[in-house]
């Protein structure tokens, strides 16, 4: 699988998000907000991250997670690991 | 010694249990554990009460054993506390009241489920994280979930562990209640009062009687998750995902301290 690119990971960021928040509407979504202020609570933001990953196929560490503060950099991070994952291989 | 748990009685008949460990996010840690079993035994000691009422904290229920709790039975130093956790629960004489304003995850959903009343909060989530960890789940869940929200979701929520929004149990589940966050505590309060209106004695005959089922299944269980746990635990990348894969609750309310 080649690795998504930052706009694909967003897209799957959404869907999961819209997936685990049923109130949210698709045109609340804002990449440069947290999610929590787009209305996650903390293991909704467990759930929407552990799906991105799995969809991905990479895993970071949740100390690494904690330190992010918006979809953006969740999406650079997961794109920069899918990317080394390749690389490796 | 730190509160972590306490026990009130405000109104008549009702003993009210609060789960109030913000530091640890109501995990189980050896302290926690201790405070809460001597809380259920204060509670139902007093023969004035006549139903329990155990609550958390406004975003936390309870957030099942304390990473740290869980390397050290994966490091071989098995505990058998939160299984005791379990098994008090489920022998209190009178009936106990679990209202879940926030999440209830592994061995804290485990806790509900000994409960005999379940209120849970749209918002929240609940669900088994114990196989996202690398170990089967414990404290009699492999039994007891099913008889609350069914097999078919049960099997899902303990193999996959996922955690669902409370909304997700709204209407089908054997659930008692699932209600916006804020309703909860008036809910329980509702219930707790209409509990505490009978007379000790013929709650404690019905709750002996109704809690027949569970206990058995809960002694049928026990032998077999210990023994799936002793295999889990001795193998050497259980610790690892342990480390990498813990996930708890973090605070969500304003800090206001």
């Amino acid at each position: 699988m080649p690795v998504p690119t930052k706009e694909e990971i967003i897209e799957i960021v959404k869907e999961h998000l819209m997936d685990n928040l049923e109130d949210m509407d698709e045109a609340e979504f804002d990449p440069d907000k947290s999610m929590k202020d787009m209305g996650a609570n903390s293991l909704d933001i467990v759930e929407v991250v552990s799906c991105t990953m799995r969809d991905l196929k990479v895993k970071v560490p949740r100390a690494e997670l904690s330190k992010l503060e918006n979809v953006t950099q969740l999406v650079d991070l997961l794109h920069a690991t899918a990317l080394q994952k390749e690389e490796a291989a | 010694m730190t509160e972590l748990v306490r026990v009130t009685s405000e109104e008549e008949g009702i003993a009210v249990i609060t789960m109030a460990d913000e530091a640890n996010r109501n995990a189980f840690t050896a302290p926690f554990v201790d405070q809460l079993l001597g809380s259920l035994e204060e509670a139902a000691g007093d023969r004035d009460h006549r139903v329990i009422l155990l609550q958390g904290l406004p975003d936390v229920w309870c957030a099942g054993a304390h990473q740290d709790l869980l390397l050290e039975l994966a490091e071989g130093d098995l505990d058998a506390g939160d299984i005791l956790l379990s098994k008090v629960l489920l022998d209190v004489p009178i009936p106990v009241i679990a209202a879940m304003e926030g999440h209830a995850v592994g061995g804290g959903l485990a806790l509900a489920l000994c409960c005999d009343v379940m209120i849970m909060a749209r918002e929240s989530r609940y669900g088994c994280s114990f196989m996202n960890m690398g170990f089967t789940p414990g404290m009699g869940i492999t039994r007891l979930l099913g008889e609350a929200v069914g097999e078919y979701i049960a099997r899902e929520m303990m193999f996959g562990g996922q955690m669902f929004r409370g909304s997700h149990f709204e209407s089908w589940s054997g659930v008692n209640y699932v209600l916006r966050k804020e309703k909860v505590a008036w809910k329980a309060l509702q219930l707790a009062r209409r509990i505490a209106e009978k007379p000790r004695f013929a709650l404690e005959l019905l709750k002996g009687d109704l809690s027949i089922r569970r206990r058995q299944l809960f002694e049928e269980t026990r032998t077999r998750e210990a023994a799936m746990h002793r295999i889990c635990f001795g193998r050497p990348e259980t610790a690892e995902r342990i480390r990498v894969s813990y996930t708890r609750p973090t605070r969500e309310v304003a800090d206001d301290s």
